[in-house]
């Protein structure tokens, strides 16, 4: 079991830590995505009558879709329909950013939808533009509100994004999967990558905890009712 | 326009395969019943005994909701496919090889008996601790006062989170395909191998997903809210 681990695992350690590296920045960069495709679908679907039935389809269609089907489907469909993406790394953000912006848009509608009537009005009553609405009464609050949920998505990103390695980009999942496929020795390296896994992702959901509990009195704004 | 949309999305290519589609869809339902099963199953054992007096029976539940909860689905269920059969097969001292279709279940049921066995404690933790005291004091046993006073009640307010659960049960079931379970996203690969296009497949499968699990989230929604209201759950 040792000699395995040290032939296999260490052995390999630089192509896996260059694995994590990808997972990181894919990570990163479709949760970002996320959350702006999020807030924009959000604030569409609150703020404008005309358009809202489009933000409600993209939506719906983001969170009644697998991973999996997006996965393939913006990686081997939108090249040749919206032409781009136009590497694999970028297919896979695209996947990833849209299936959480799905859940992420309706988190944040619950925040705003939680805040308080009466604040809106006296703000337009006091004379604020919409936009100063958000930006200045609402989204700090809602922000607060919705962080432990936002950053358990980041925990979902993080678990979807070992598909990502199907689409042959070389993230840690298929950094292992590399080297159980050469020498056909699964359970030391496989192991490994699923304890990585976890301690990552049991970090991100303590975080999430911890935001739950102590966000809204450290910031010392009064929780919405 | 016309051209570049029917190149997306091709309804008489879906058409034609229509048998190898809703076999692999078939495919995909009855590895979700499975897993679900085992997975309720599981949970329930695992919520029950993580709110338990004893220390090393609580935190073994905890320890085992946490992992589980916090390591991906196509991980475990590779893990499962790959390592399990070999760990088994040590210690038996035998070879032991597991299908694709139980390895599957395996793997999705546990993962979502993680996510579930939360759901389970969250509810039993709802039902106020005083009816499980009179229940005592009236001489029911701790499993009668469970089965008879306070099950009844969690469960009911479990519901509507565990269709949640289910419903993202459901669409990873699409990832057994990558251990070559013949389920639909198994079927479409294939097929668009065979046919040399893969646009109008993928575009089909994501709007078959997309109305097939709208549809079920609804009707599950719909079944739940009735059973709350007649008291049958």
């Amino acid at each position: 079991m040792i000699e395995n681990f040290n032939r296999f695992v260490l052995a390999n350690i630089g192509a896996l830590l260059d694995g994590l590296w990808v997972t990181t920045y894919v990570c990163f960069w479709a949760f970002l995505l996320a959350v702006v495709l999020g807030l924009i679908a959000c604030l569409i679907r609150m703020r404008l009558p005309y358009v809202r039935v489009v933000a409600i389809a993209y939506i719906e269609f983001c969170r009644a879709t697998p991973i999996l089907v997006q996965l393939l489907w913006v990686n081997y469909v939108w090249p040749e329909v919206f032409g781009f993406p136009q590497t694999v790394t970028g297919a896979g953000i695209i996947a990833l950013a849209l299936q959480s912006s799905g859940y992420l848009a309706e988190t944040f509608r619950a925040g705003f939808e939680g805040l308080p009537k009466g604040q809106r009005e006296a703000a337009l009553a006091v004379g604020m533009s919409r936009w100063r609405i958000v930006s200045r009464i609402e989204a700090p609050q809602v922000a607060l509100v919705v962080a432990p949920l936002v950053i358990n998505q980041l925990a979902v990103v993080v678990k979807s994004s070992t598909l990502v390695s199907i689409i042959a980009i070389s993230d840690l999942m298929y950094q292992g999967l590399k080297i159980v496929n050469q020498w056909y020795e699964p359970i030391e390296v496989l192991t490994t990558i699923a304890l990585a896994y976890f301690v990552f992702l049991f970090a991100i959901s303590r975080i999430a905890n911890y935001a739950y509990v102590h966000f809204q009195t450290k910031f010392g704004i009064a929780s919405s009712q | 326009m016309f051209a570049a949309l029917h190149n997306a999305f091709d309804p008489a290519l879906f058409w034609e395969y229509r048998v190898a589609l809703l076999t692999g869809l078939l495919q995909n339902i009855i590895i979700f019943v499975e897993s679900a099963v085992l997975a309720i199953l599981l949970a329930f054992v695992v919520g029950i005994a993580s709110l338990s007096r004893h220390g090393a029976v609580r935190w073994t539940a905890i320890a085992y909701a946490e992992f589980f909860r916090n390591t991906p689905e196509y991980v475990l269920l590779v893990w499962v496919y790959f390592v399990l059969p070999l760990i088994i097969g040590t210690a038996l001292g035998t070879k032991v090889k597991l299908s694709p279709h139980v390895a599957a279940v395996i793997g999705l049921g546990v993962a979502y008996s993680g996510f579930l066995s939360e759901t389970v404690r969250a509810g039993l933790r709802s039902v106020s601790y005083g009816q499980t005291e009179s229940a005592l004091s009236l001489g029911m046993s701790g499993f009668t006062a469970l089965r008879r006073i306070v099950l009844p009640q969690a469960v009911r307010r479990m519901l509507p989170e565990a269709v949640n659960q289910l419903v993202s049960l459901f669409k990873s079931t699409t990832i057994v395909s990558l251990i070559a379970v013949q389920d639909i996203m198994y079927q479409v690969s294939m097929i668009s191998v065979a046919e040399m296009r893969p646009v109008p497949l993928y575009t089909g499968a994501a709007l078959l997903y997309c109305v097939v699990v709208i549809l079920a989230t609804q009707l599950f929604q719909r079944l739940t809210e009735r059973w709350r209201r007649r008291g049958w759950a």
